[in-house]
């Protein structure tokens, strides 16, 4: 962790100075205006009192010590609604965890200014349309699990460029095209891939990865 | 007729008008007396409300209006049979309206307006032929509006408005006409406004608003000449406007605010040259604004928030002298620079562009607008300065201008508005000091400039705003202390100072502010101790002094009895809670963590049964936790972390059902977990590390099915790892390390499908061979099994968790091959492990052989002294070039910082290099490090890999 405490020692003193205004509850506005979005049966987002000066002692929310929201635990609560473009304001973000709930429309493509974000779970939920592009931008991701959704359209082409990617898994959505080959899809078991309208790996030159879509 | 007068025929004096009267009499109630002069003994004319006919023997004209009368309209009045005006206006007359009331021939006026009248409208008023006026409206009469209304061709009036009538308007009201006003405001009408409406040809007031018409606005409506007024307001009106409404030449009203309307604004409305009110408001309106005041010279309010407008304003939307008083375009998309015609509206009053698209500089000449009172600019773009001029604008009482991007300084002019009261300019870039001119408008009750970057002290005169109320300063940069001056701002309820560079102590004049409601200080350097005198502001009930350098008591914040919030984190108080604390029932959040408190919690506060969040960690507290705590029934954190809190924990825990987080852990309490920890259902985070907890683990919290998070380690728990614990599905975090733990692995812990941060159980006494189920787990990223006494081969298995990246097999009695996803993991990972073999370490045909082995082990241990020696030079050496680098290029180390990658990477060597170069930075930090993590211990060996 040269770079990182070589940066906390010399760098960040000159940022923060340069932005003071860093302390905003952005982050609890856009837990907020998720939560208006949302239907909550068990009633688990009960103590999100958007009056608090940030969301960092909401239940289901973690913070860091600069109080920054790093991650996001909605799973299993039979939440439903959809996403919107708010979530992208989390911009430390490392953990969202929103699996097996009934969390439908699209995925928005703001999911991609989480920088920060290392494990994105929207597992068994009823997500539909596309899978954004500009997943592409998060480089730290290294955990995607999209199965059991209803996503369509092809895998993104794009997202052979996330070098840290470590696990992919898309299994039982509603996804065409070809398998990409380039970058870390190289070494995601094909198990990741079941049950999906998919045509087999790519062949580069013959046929477009979008072959059947 | 006949048939009345064959009556008064055969019932002699039993039929004059009064003793029917009299009869009537009876039904009300009279509380005031008012007819108590209704007797036989005087004359019918001379009696209250009454008006005779010529030869004083016939009821001409009855009213009784506003007579403080209740009871019932009598059936009998039908008998008053020469009855022209009947008026029981506003009394509390209730019932029915009497059906028989339609044998009244004669009747041209009826008023039964303002009653507490129900029921259904009777049929038989469709009978009153003769009738003109009808005003039976703020009643509580329900139905419809009978079709044979339309019958009372004569009608000049009928008002039904304030009613809960339902259906549909008849279409016979089409008939009606000689209808001047129609007013059906405030029902449950539904359906379509009738085409025939065309046919009240003399209509000059037709109010239909608050409804749940529907439909299109009928075009005919163009045909009512006569119309003055047009109330639509708040229906279901779909559609464009029809231009045919440019028809109404006499429109001196028009309303269709809050329904549903679509399309542009139809340029015809300008040939309203009657108009004077326009409220166009809450549709869906699109297009620009094509609205000229050129024609609509009369206009004195227009109304087009909440629509989608698009485009820049019309240059002529004022005309010099234009009456204009009220102009609102809030919630549009409109767009473009301050519209400079406005400036033409010199007797605008209120001005509304808030929540729009435009941009540019506020104009100079804002001050022409002399007698606005109200200018309303919050949620746009504009950018530039605050035009010096608004200190002319000597009427303003309200300034929004929030939301913006306004730059600069505050005009010391702003001290000539004498009237202001409200005066928002949060959220924009504004610099420079807050002028002290500011504090001479006196009429200030409202100040927030939160969010710019304002600088300087505030204004020591500030105490000259006697009418402050709100003073809102978070977020800026300023400086210095309070003034004591503040203390005189005796009207002041909300002080938000939050975020700010403010140092220095309270002043004592704060005690003063005795309506002081909320007070944020939050993220300053304030210090030293708070003056006594505070305790005597009563009315306190939000504090929020975190991250500052106060010290001393807390005491004086006891005084108040209104608390509901109080956070004090990160302080320098000291001293013990005062008990007094629980005087404010209501606290539902005491927050005094970071701080060095010390003493007991008092047992008082067990008398605050609405508090939901105590943090009381990073403290030095001590002694038990009192039992009257227990009282806290609606906690939902309860957060003692880094204390001295002894004793046992206390058994009822248990009953606190909200507890969502429980944090005991760095204190030196002992005794066993208790077993009523279990009925804790709703717990997500139970953390009870570091303490001296004995004994097994209590089956029960098995049944925390949320946990989320269960840390137990650094203790001396004995015993097995519970098998109940494969019921708390939703764990993600589970460390049970450093305790006395024997028997295996559960191998139930393999269906805890959700560990994802750790499994750590190091340093136990677990045995037996690690469960082939572990391999499920497919999202752990690290597990720690080391230091155990864990026997048998790894299981192929684990070589399937995909998501892990580390891993801590070391030091116990393992043998056989690694799987061969594991080669990419450290050597650090698997040492201690005699007779484990395969990648990182040696091939497993090397390993046969005692001999062999024997050397192999003091080779391991050479390799790793050598390995450390020359990893710590290598790193050394990197370092120094990384800090070249870093020095020349600080753009390389700020890309490659956001990466924090520490395990096996599998990726290009420029990637290999700087996992290299992290991890032995680690290690050195940990040399020197206090509290060495474990975590970081395991890589430190990896720079060797």
């Amino acid at each position: 962790m040269a770079s990182p405490s070589l940066f906390s020692f010399f760098l960040l003193p000159i940022l923060l100075s340069l932005s003071p205004t860093l302390s905003t509850n952005s982050e609890g506005n856009a837990l907020h205006s998720l939560r208006s979005r949302l239907s909550d049966p068990t009633n688990i987002l009960q103590s999100w009192d958007p009056t608090l000066v940030n969301p960092c002692t909401w239940f289901h929310v973690t913070c860091d010590s600069n109080n920054h929201v790093v991650r996001l635990d909605l799973a299993n609560s039979n939440i439903s609604g959809s996403l919107g473009p708010e979530l992208g304001e989390l911009k430390h973000l490392q953990y969202l965890e929103l699996y097996r709930n009934n969390f439908g429309g699209k995925i928005p493509m703001e999911l991609g200014n989480l920088k920060n974000l290392i494990s994105m779970d929207l597992y068994a939920n009823r997500f539909e349309g596309k899978i954004p592009k500009s997943f592409a931008k998060l480089k730290s991701l290294r955990f995607l699990r999209l199965n059991d959704n209803k996503l369509t359209g092809s895998i993104p082409r794009e997202l052979t460029t996330l070098s840290n990617l470590k696990v992919f898994d898309v299994s039982n959505n509603d996804l065409c095209g070809t398998i990409p080959v380039d970058g870390p899809f190289g070494s995601f078991p094909m198990e990741s891939y079941e049950n999906n309208r998919l045509s087999g790996p790519e062949l580069k030159g013959l046929v477009p990865y979008d072959f059947g879509c | 007729m006949v048939l009345c007068a064959a009556f008064s025929v055969n019932f002699g004096d039993d039929t004059t008008d009064s003793y029917w009267l009299l009869r009537t009499k009876s039904e009300f109630v009279d509380p005031v007396g008012v007819l108590d002069n209704w007797s036989p003994r005087t004359s019918l004319c001379t009696w209250y409300g009454v008006t005779c006919s010529d030869d004083q023997t016939h009821v001409m004209g009855l009213n009784l209006s506003g007579s403080g009368l209740s009871g019932a309209i009598s059936p009998e009045f039908s008998r008053l049979t020469s009855l022209q005006t009947f008026d029981l206006s506003s009394n509390f007359l209730s019932g029915l309206i009497p059906p028989e009331l339609g044998q009244l021939q004669n009747l041209r006026e009826l008023l039964l307006y303002s009653n507490s009248l129900s029921s259904n409208v009777p049929a038989e008023i469709g009978l009153l032929k003769n009738l003109q006026v009808l005003r039976i409206g703020d009643n509580m009469l329900t139905g419809q509006v009978n079709a044979n209304v339309g019958n009372l061709t004569e009608l000049r009036v009928l008002g039904l408005a304030y009613c809960q009538l339902n259906g549909s308007i008849p279409a016979e009201i089409g008939n009606l006409k000689h209808l001047q006003s129609l007013d059906l405001q405030k029902n449950s009408l539904s359906g379509l406004i009738p085409q025939e409406i065309s046919g009240c040809i003399e209509l000059q007031n037709f109010a239909a608003s608050n409804n749940r018409l529907e439909g299109r606005i009928p075009a005919s409506i163009g045909k009512l000449e006569s119309l003055q007024i047009l109330n639509l307001a708040n229906n279901s009106l779909s559609g464009s406007i029809p231009i045919e409404l440019g028809f109404l030449s006499n429109l001196k009203y028009l309303n269709l605010a809050g329904n549903r309307l679509n399309g542009e604004i139809p340029s015809e409305l300008n040939q309203l040259v009657q108009l004077e009110r326009l409220d166009l408001s809450k549709n869906s309106l699109s297009g620009t604004i094509n609205i000229v005041n050129t024609h609509l010279k009369n206009i004195e309010v227009l109304v087009l928030s909440d629509n989608s407008l698009t485009g820049s304003t019309p240059r002529d939307l004022c005309i010099p002298n234009s009456s204009l008083h009220q102009l609102f375009l809030a919630r549009n998309n409109l767009s473009g620079n301050f519209p400079l015609g406005l400036l033409n509206c010199s007797w605008l009053q209120e001005l509304d562009l808030s929540d729009n698209n435009f941009v540019g500089v506020l104009p100079s000449g804002l001050d022409k607008l002399e007698n606005l009172t109200d200018l309303l600019l919050n949620n746009n773009s504009f950018s530039g300065t605050i035009p010096l001029e608004i200190g002319n604008m000597s009427n303003l009482m309200t300034f929004y201008l929030f939301g913006n991007m306004i730059t600069g300084s505050i005009p010391v002019e702003i001290g000539k508005l004498q009237r202001l009261s409200v005066l928002y300019l949060y959220d924009n870039q504004i610099s420079g000091t807050i002028p002290r001119e500011l504090t001479n408008c006196s009429s200030l009750t409202a100040i927030d400039f939160f969010g710019n970057h304002l600088k300087g002290s505030i204004p020591a005169t500030i105490g000259k705003l006697k009418n402050l109320v709100f003073l809102l300063l978070r977020q800026n940069e300023l400086s210095g202390s309070i003034p004591p001056s503040l203390g005189y701002c005796t009207k002041l309820q909300n002080l938000v100072l939050a975020d700010n560079r403010l140092s220095g102590t309270l002043p004592p004049t704060f005690r003063f502010l005795s309506e002081l409601f909320l007070i944020t200080l939050y993220n300053n350097s304030f210090e030293g101790p708070l003056p006594e005198s505070i305790s005597l502001l009563k009315n306190l009930s939000i504090i929020n002094f975190s991250h500052n350098r106060f010290s001393g008591s807390i005491f004086p914040l006891s005084g108040s009895n209104s608390l509901s919030r109080l956070d004090l984190t990160n302080n320098s108080f000291s001293g013990p809670i005062p008990s007094e604390l629980a005087m404010s029932r209501n606290l539902t959040r005491l927050r005094l963590a970071y701080n060095f408190l010390n003493g007991p919690i008092p047992p008082e506060l067990g008398k605050l049964t609405e508090l939901n969040f105590l943090d009381l960690s990073f403290n030095n507290f001590t002694g038990e936790l009192a039992p009257e705590l227990s009282n806290c029934r609606k906690l939902g954190h309860l957060l003692l972390k880094n204390n001295r809190f002894s004793g046992t924990v206390p058994p009822w825990l248990g009953s606190l059902r909200e507890l969502g987080e429980l944090d005991l852990s760095y204190n030196i309490f002992n005794g066993t977990v208790p077993t009523e920890l279990g009925n804790c259902s709703r717990l997500l985070k139970l953390s009870l590390d570091s303490n001296y907890l004995s004994g097994d683990i209590p089956p029960e919290l098995g049944n925390l099915n949320s946990l989320n998070v269960l840390n137990l380690q650094r203790n001396n728990l004995s015993g097995s790892i519970p098998l109940t614990f494969q019921q708390c599905k939703k764990l993600y975090e589970l460390r049970l390390s450093q305790n006395l733990l024997t028997g295996s692995i559960p191998p139930g812990l393999g269906t805890l499908s959700e560990l994802q941060v750790i499994l750590d159980l190091s340093e136990n006494l677990l045995s037996g061979e690690i469960p082939w189920s572990l391999g499920n787990v497919v999202k752990l990223e690290r597990l720690n099994l080391s230091f155990n006494q864990l026997t048998g081969e790894i299981p192929q298995s684990l070589g399937k968790l995909s998501s892990l990246h580390r891993l801590n097999l070391s030091n116990n009695h393992l043998h056989g091959q690694l799987p061969p996803t594991f080669s990419g993991f450290p050597l650090s990972s698997f040492l201690g492990n005699e007779k484990l073999c395969g990648p990182p370490l040696i091939p497993c045909s090397e390993s046969k052989g005692q001999e062999r082995k024997w050397l192999s082990n003091t080779a391991v241990a050479w390799i790793i002294v050598a390995i450390v020696f020359t990893s710590t030079m290598i790193c050394l050496v990197l370092i120094y070039i990384m800090l070249r680098i870093w020095c020349t290029w600080r753009k390389i180390s700020i890309s490659s910082s956001d990466n924090e990658d520490l395990g096996n990477n599998r990726g290009e060597e420029k990637w290999d290099f700087e996992d290299e170069v992290r991890n032995c930075d680690d290690w050195n930090m940990n040399t020197m490090a206090l509290v060495p993590s474990q975590d970081k211990q395991i890589f430190a060996f990896s720079c060797s890999k």
